[in-house]
């Protein structure tokens, strides 16, 4: 009998505060879904009374959005891919060749992993004005490279080490080369790594800010982040709904991405990850 | 060495180039050049720039403002560390429980960490909002407050919004790396705890706490380090204000070098800022280093 009471409490616990944490979203989805005058009544409905896609309506075809949304998918494909190719080599290389410096490189990787983007950014924009790149996404793509190189060779690192090495070796003994065996074994094997890798990145570059506010300034090349912080700035009247529409646009890829990803994070993959 | 074994010592090599270059061209270089370029007065949109040996940081550490900033920096970091620590754990404790339609609850408390910090702070700043913000409202009609609060116009209430909203933002990282590792204690620790007689409390303290000390080290030193350096969401939030009392080191190095238009002296502050980092970057380091050789 206690133990049922404590069930359904330790229930009501935890869905109250997974309520609370989860409300800001709810709420932002709810606001984009609410016609402009709902928004300033006193006190404020939860539910809408009358739900419209106006707010998605205007967004598309009356803001800039959609050209920040393909900016921003072009910009996080193009680094995703650089990166996970310039990875994938270099994860192998750290684990299955033995040549002087590699624990010490290792080791530096990580090391540019924690460094802060604010240092690094005063050069970056110098260079970017010295060879003509600021401006364009191109000069994103390289900066991003800065944070997600070091984040996916390190976990693409602790996927490859996993792979039993006799699978390998069985390769080579049947007459396979090193690259042949790269690509026979060892991608097959790591594919799962690889493409969670892979979508961590995209979300790494998805949501980057700080490199986007300095090294573009132009709404031809803006990504979705500076764009629509853009669009609340430049406002004369803020509008909430439409910029929660923006929101929950913006967060559509990454939902997605969530629900692929969700086995990874909960079944301990985020620990190797955390752990290096 | 065999001639097979420098071919492939030459072959991981040339694997591992393509990184090195990238990281040498994009990090090594830019790091060097912020160090060169903070002994330098510059102007931003100009370029032009003269050097001037130690005194940018001589003005540094000689300025209230540096202090301010490391004192405001070190209370953002610790006021949202403490709110993530606590909260992640708790919270990964509780989902660790047969609860109903657990990997629900579990997506929707990691997903502040997967949206843009833009979007977070879009959607905290129209919560906050003074006059039509849900927060005021629901404070008022519970009777918390009488009058609408300014969350982020003044102090300490924008300190208070700041840390919130980054324990929002962050603490679901915290629940990933202790859920991950709550899932492999071994299930035999509790039951011999059991039959030696302990209750709930002490396999608490006893099984669940001694094994989650390793992960819990290497999430409060990663988090220190990544909410030291925060950028996006104290900068969105309240643009460092109001009156600079929530501008952060990461806060400062920008607006000197593309608001104040002083390239070398940003450089200096990001110097500094960096000093202060290597700390918990070299304990990090050390961590890692002891638990992955054996």
């Amino acid at each position: 009998m206690t133990s049922r009471l404590s069930t359904v409490i330790l229930n009501i616990v935890t869905w109250t505060l997974v309520a609370v944490i989860a409300f800001p979203l709810v709420w932002m989805v709810l606001t984009s879904l609410k016609p402009q005058s709902e928004l300033f009544t006193i006190p404020p409905g939860f539910l809408p009374r009358e739900v419209t896609f106006e707010h998605y309506r205007i967004l598309l075809t009356d803001t800039p959005f959609l050209r920040y949304f393909v900016n921003s998918a072009i910009l996080a494909t193009s680094t995703t891919l650089l990166v996970v190719t310039v990875g994938a080599l270099g994860a192998y290389s750290l684990v299955r060749f033995r040549y002087r410096g590699r624990e010490t490189l290792a080791g530096l990787v990580l090391f540019t992993y924690l460094l802060p983007s604010v240092v690094l950014i005063i050069p970056l924009y110098l260079m970017m004005v010295k060879i003509g790149l600021s401006n364009t996404l191109a000069s994103l793509v390289i900066a991003y490279t800065t944070f997600s190189l070091p984040y996916a060779l390190w976990l693409l690192r602790s996927f490859m080490a996993g792979i039993p090495e006799d699978l390998e070796s069985a390769a080579l003994v049947d007459g396979a080369s090193r690259m042949g065996a790269f690509f026979d074994v060892i991608l097959p094997q790591a594919l799962p790594g690889i493409i969670s890798t892979a979508l961590f990145t995209f979300i790494l570059a998805w949501n980057e800010y700080l490199y986007a506010l300095v090294l573009v300034n132009s709404d031809q090349s803006r990504p979705l982040t500076t764009g629509v912080m853009n669009m609340l700035i430049t406002a004369f009247n803020i509008d909430w709904s439409l910029l929660m529409a923006a929101s929950v646009m913006m967060s559509i890829p990454l939902i997605i991405i969530f629900a692929f990803l969700q086995s990874y994070l909960t079944r301990g993959f985020g620990a190797g990850g955390v752990k290096g | 060495m065999t001639p097979l074994e420098r071919r492939y010592a030459l072959l991981g090599l040339a694997l591992i180039a393509p990184t090195v270059l990238i990281l040498t061209a994009v990090i090594v270089y830019p790091l060097l050049s912020a160090i060169y370029l903070s002994f330098f007065s510059i102007y931003t949109p100009t370029l032009a720039g003269k050097a001037v040996g130690l005194e940018n940081y001589r003005t540094i550490l000689s300025s209230a403002y540096f202090w301010h900033a490391l004192w405001t920096t070190f209370v953002w970091t610790a006021g949202t560390l403490v709110l993530q620590i606590g909260f992640g754990v708790g919270m990964a404790l509780l989902l660790n429980q047969n609860i109903l339609f657990r990997s629900l609850a579990r997506s929707l408390v990691l997903f502040p960490y997967f949206i843009s910090t833009v979007v977070a702070v879009l959607v905290w700043r129209w919560l906050f909002n003074d006059l039509y913000g849900i927060l005021n409202h629901l404070l008022i009609a519970a009777g918390v407050i009488d009058m609408p609060v300014d969350w982020l116009g003044s102090m300490p209430n924008a300190m208070v919004s700041v840390i919130t909203v980054g324990a929002w933002k962050f603490f679901p990282f915290v629940v990933i790396a202790v859920l991950a590792r709550l899932q492999t204690i071994p299930e035999h620790l509790y039951e011999a705890a059991r039959i030696d007689g302990a209750g709930t409390f002490s396999r608490f303290t006893d099984v669940t706490l001694p094994q989650l000390r390793d992960v819990l080290s290497i999430v409060i030193l990663l988090r220190i380090i990544w909410d030291f350096k925060e950028f996006d969401l104290i900068y969105l939030l309240t643009g460092g204000g109001p009156m600079d009392n929530t501008r952060t080191l990461p806060l400062i190095v920008y607006q000197q070098a593309f608001g104040l238009n002083q390239m070398g002296m940003a450089a200096a502050y990001a110097v500094a800022m960096m000093v202060v980092m290597l700390v918990f970057m070299l304990a990090y380091l050390a961590y890692s280093r002891d638990r992955s050789t054996p």
